[in-house]
């Protein structure tokens, strides 16, 4: 929220009237990261130059199970077993927007969410075991944004909550629904389901995912330390 | 997020656009008419335009403003200077640009030949409407509801009964509302409430019976939510069948039986007089008593009977007894009676479905009145007994416009002579143009409809404008689907979508809707409210006033007599400024001149002659609404009325009188408080059937799901219907969450998956289903029952079993 309501109006009403009016609420989360990457300086001028910071892997919200990201660029084949394997059509090619993790898989909630199968086929599915049974299934953490969140405006909503396959993931305190971030796992139902004129989820991907349970065996507690940090 | 002003405010800022749609060019169409924009300050330079515009949904009439740019809609925000919602909306009303732009509008008249349509011209398509009237006029039935405008719903009304001279014609309203006029009707013999929603902001204590305000009336009950949150004492008490989303936010949960809400009421009524807490002064200055008459029992005025007469008649509920009949505990019962005795405090009532849709609507409308006036909580700011209603225009077009089988415009009847001769007068017809007995109401007009004419069926054509019947009627089995084997019934449907109506249509016609026309609404608080056509309509679809006027046109080409007036014009004769006849039933020359205003000022002679005054049509187009009477002011302004029937507000009553209840039914200025006994539920469950069921709405969807399910944002948030049931019953029925089960009643059933904790919990015993998804049609479980006064059917409770479904998923069970 910016503090002078008319600035962000007019701002908003710029970004939204002049430029692309059609379905803000569907960008997809790719375009959105894309977008804060932009925003973060991370697209290049001029011809792009493949420095060694334009590679650096950033957030990519991930199936179920999957290790720690430098790893999983390295181990993944592109096999797309997993994305056959997702009885709900939630796994898809990220895109080449995407850069260094183009090709690889990963689920655009807004899209198609996680649907938080029981028994994973799509870890099952995965020969080089980048996604691994044996990791918690967490692949990031949704946030409610107030200023957007229809039971936060004094309308009524609870939407995210009655949708959420994940049991005390999201809870309703005097109405209006709170992540309960220990519990979350990022699958992005809420936010596929989320009715607000503005998407009120943000979906923020673990951005430091643990590696196999051999090398970093403690870790919950990257589970409790959610990633908040824009993509840098 | 502490002040939640500011909160709003911002939201609305970052909201503002978001409810935009695509924007993808069409042919553009310029409009004849220049629009008033909304305000200059708030129009950046980008080529939207916004104008004012009213929610297409309940009967709350939020104010909203709508974006166009290049003949879209891209845009929806609440409308801050509206009294209504006060720039607030509910997640359906930030979405209502998007029900333009289904991918399915029909866009092309369709007839049936055999199992398939086939595109036709729209003089063709009139053509074989005015024929099949012609040949039998008086077998002919026009259903529509409380989403017609007031100037489709008065041409409708005046083709009907001023022109073909049948009043074969009533609307869905029966279905929701009726119990209300009637309650209204005999309560202080005329209709609609006396309060306004004003009442909302001054109450101290707010009772809802049966009404869930959180999910169906969001921004009215956001308004008294708010005043708490605020820091303001007020007291909420949900008296409900179910815990609903509502009851979480109250401080009271009264818990009744399915149909004991009259015996509460009479419980209310005994505490009041058995304490002498009832307000004496009042009753005796302002009330008459009232019962059924044994020998008249359809008489919906009763007979007098004397305040001892009632204590007596009261004098049984006694809060043990409420509590034997409801399963409401007496103490509270004994809270509710001391609430009433109170002078000190103000209170409102709301109700809507949860009330009407009963055999005993009438009853229990009556009782909560009789609470009302009994204890003088009537008439102040903040006390008030006062109805919701479901559709934008319930009130507006079908209860004022009168667009039911037995009411004239302006609340006359048809049964009443006088008023006959009233209408025919203003409508400038022959005397004896409008025929004395009322028409068919909505479940005799389709029983009609569907049943063979050597079976005594006497309708058989029938026109649908505005409504969805093949999934809101009860009772679908009997009441619509049999229309599919009867090759000699003609079924027009005249609609924006394909629905479960038109696939049983013959021929169905593609209609404009909303901001693609012209139109006027009234809201549940009197409130007449006015937008203008913003942007064209796709395709071929059309205006479903300008179907019915070409009909009419046609009809006199044919040469019906009744398509003249007394001096042999046409009915809806209309010419433009320089006197010329203009030809509105030409499409091309539809919009030449405003056929919107020429029908509303047709019609505001009617609203004057029960005190019900309208303003001028220029009035609305620069207000946000204003609530009748509205009264020219001796400089000019006109003036609306917030507190009917109270002097301080009401410029009907008699100064001095402090009340004056001006149509009193005994016409002694006095309204009647009704002694209305409990009597037990039509159908009850038993052995076979065990469980009651109980139908409604979700926030999201509005009604059918025709226009919010082509929303993907609540489609997303709420697929399809489900079921609700109390965990226990699911246990011992070996049910989990999500598994489907058939919801089976005597006439019907229906496969559904189980929600249990969901939104609402029903008590053990009771499940719930909402009606809004066409491909789990409810209706075909529910009971076709009627209240004997309103005839409006009762949706809210019959006897069904559950059991876990056959293993085919989603089948629907007789179909």
């Amino acid at each position: 929220m910016t503090d002078d309501p008319r600035m962000s109006r007019r701002s908003f009403l710029r970004a939204r009237v002049l430029g692309d009016v059609v379905g803000r609420v569907g960008d997809s989360i790719a375009d959105r990261i894309n977008a804060a990457s932009d925003a973060a300086g991370l697209t290049p001028k001029a011809p792009p130059a493949r420095s060694d910071r334009y590679n650096k892997p950033f957030p990519v919200l991930r199936p179920p199970g999957a290790i720690e990201e430098t790893t999983f660029l390295d181990g993944c084949t592109r096999c797309a077993a997993c994305i056959e394997a997702c009885p709900h059509d939630a796994i898809i090619n990220a895109p080449d927007r995407f850069r260094v993790a183009a090709g690889t898989p990963m689920i655009d909630p807004v899209r198609q969410p996680c649907r938080m199968c029981e028994d994973t086929p799509c870890v099952t599915a995965c020969e080089p075991g980048v996604l691994r049974k044996d990791l918690p299934v967490v692949m990031g953490v949704a946030r409610i944004s107030p200023v957007t969140c229809l039971a936060h405006q004094n309308s009524f909503c609870t939407v995210c909550s009655e949708h959420c396959p994940v049991e005390g993931a999201i809870e309703i305190v005097n109405g209006r629904p709170r992540i309960v971030e220990a519990t979350c796992t990022g699958c992005g139902v809420c936010q596929h389901v989320c009715p607000a004129p503005e998407n009120a989820i943000l979906l923020m991907p673990l951005a430091h995912r643990p590696a196999p349970p051999a090398s970093h065996p403690d870790n919950e507690n990257d589970r409790s330390d959610p990633p908040h940090a824009e993509p840098r | 997020m502490n002040d939640v002003g500011v909160d709003r405010r911002a939201f609305l800022h970052a909201s503002a656009m978001a409810a935009a749609t695509a924007v993808a060019s069409g042919g553009v169409r310029t409009n004849a008419l220049s629009l008033p924009v909304l305000e200059g300050d708030e129009s950046p330079d980008n080529g939207v335009a916004w104008n004012k515009g009213v929610c297409r949904f309940c009967g709350t009439g939020c104010h909203v403003r709508v974006g166009v740019k290049d003949d879209r809609v891209v845009a929806i925000a609440g409308d801050l200077k509206a009294d209504v919602n006060r720039g607030l909306l509910c997640v359906k009303g930030y979405h209502v640009g998007k029900i333009l732009y289904g991918e399915d509008r029909l866009t092309t008249p369709l007839l049936r030949r055999g199992d398939s349509y086939v595109p036709i011209s729209w003089d063709e398509a009139v053509d074989i409407i005015a024929k099949k009237i012609h040949a039998a006029p008086e077998r002919f039935g026009f259903y529509g509801s409380g989403q017609w405008t007031i100037g489709e719903g008065f041409a409708a009304n005046k083709l009907m009964k001023a022109g073909i001279g049948n009043n074969h014609i009533d609307g869905n309203p029966r279905l929701c509302m009726s119990s209300a006029v009637t309650g209204f009707l005999s309560t202080y013999g005329v209709d609609e409430p006396a309060g306004c929603y004003d009442d909302l902001d001054e109450c101290d204590v707010l009772i809802m019976w049966g009404n869930n305000p959180a999910e169906m009336h969001p921004v009215l009950f956001s308004r008294v939510v708010d005043r708490r949150a605020k820091g303001e004492d007020v007291l909420l008490i949900d008296i409900g069948t179910r815990r609903t989303r509502t009851t979480d936010l109250c401080q009271e949960y009264l818990e009744f039986n399915p149909h004991s809400d009259l015996a509460i009421a009479n419980g209310i009524a005994h505490l009041l007089v058995k304490n002498g807490t009832y307000d004496r002064a009042f009753v005796e200055k302002h009330c008459n008593f009232r019962q059924m008459d044994p020998d008249a029992p359809n008489n919906m005025y009763g007979k007098p009977m004397s305040f001892e007469e009632f204590a007596a008649a009261v004098a049984e509920y006694t809060p043990e007894r409420v509590e034997e009949i409801s399963g409401v505990p007496a103490d509270k019962i004994r809270m509710l009676g001391d609430l009433f005795g109170r002078r000190d405090i103000r209170i409102t009532s709301l109700w809507c479905m949860g009330m009407n849709q009963h055999t005993r609507g009438t009853a229990i409308n009556c009782l909560v009145h009789g609470i009302h006036l009994l204890s003088g909580h009537f008439g102040r700011p903040g006390d008030a007994p006062t109805s919701l209603t479901g559709q934008p225009s319930a009130c507006g077009t079908v209860r004022e416009v009168g667009t039911l089988c037995h009411l004239l415009p302006g609340g006359m009847l048809v049964a009443n002579e006088n008023d006959r001769r009233k209408a025919e007068t203003l409508w400038n017809v022959p005397e004896g143009r409008i025929k004395p007995t009322p028409g068919h109401h909505t479940v005799a007009l389709f029983e009609h409809f569907c049943t063979p004419k050597e079976d005594g069926g006497d309708i058989d054509t029938l026109w649908v404008q505005v409504t969805n019947p093949g999934q809101t009627l009860p009772n679908l089995h009997k009441l619509f689907n049999r229309k599919k084997d009867l090759e000699d019934k003609f079924l027009i449907v005249s609609d924006v979508y394909p629905t479960a109506t038109t696939r049983l249509a013959d021929l169905i016609l593609p209609s404009a809707m909303w901001v693609e026309k012209n139109g006027m609404y009234g809201n549940s608080e009197r409130r007449t409210q006015h937008w203008f056509r913003m942007v064209s309509p796709p395709g071929q679809a059309r205006d479903d006033c300008w179907q019915t006027i070409a009909v009419a046109r046609r009809l006199l080409e044919l040469g019906h007599p009744g398509m003249r007036d007394k001096d042999g014009k046409f009915l809806f004769e209309t010419r433009d400024a320089n006197g010329r006849e203009v030809p509105i039933w030409e499409w091309d020359h539809y919009y030449d001149v405003n056929v919107d205003e020429r029908l509303f000022e047709e019609y505001r002679p009617f609203s004057r002659i029960k005190q019900k005054d309208l303003a001028p049509y220029e009035v609305y187009v620069k207000a946000r609404g204003l609530r009748w009477p509205v009264v020219e002011q001796p400089d000019g302004s006109w003036r609306e009325t917030r507190f009917r029937f109270s002097e301080f507000d009401d410029p009907y009553v008699k100064p001095g009188s402090e009340f004056q209840f001006y149509h009193s039914v005994t016409k002694d200025d006095r309204a009647l408080v009704w002694f209305r006994p409990y009597e037990p539920p039509p159908e009850i469950p038993d052995d076979e059937y065990p469980f009651w069921l109980n139908t409604g709405r979700v926030i999201e969807h509005w009604h059918s799901g025709t226009m919010t399910g082509r929303v993907p944002e609540l489609r997303r948030a709420v697929p399809r219907a489900y079921v609700e049931m109390h965990p226990e019953d699911a246990r011992e029925l070996g049910i989990h969450r999500g598994d489907m089960v058939r919801v089976e009643s005597r006439r019907g059933a229906i496969d559904l998956p189980v929600w249990i904790n969901g939104r609402g919990k029903p008590p053990r015993g009771q499940v719930f289903v909402p009606f809004f998804d066409e491909t789990k049609l409810i209706n075909e479980v529910t009971l076709d029952a009627h209240d004997p006064f309103s005839r409006q059917p009762d949706y809210k409770k019959c006897a069904v079993r559950v059991s876990r479904a056959p293993a085919s998923n989603g089948a629907a069970g007789t179909r």
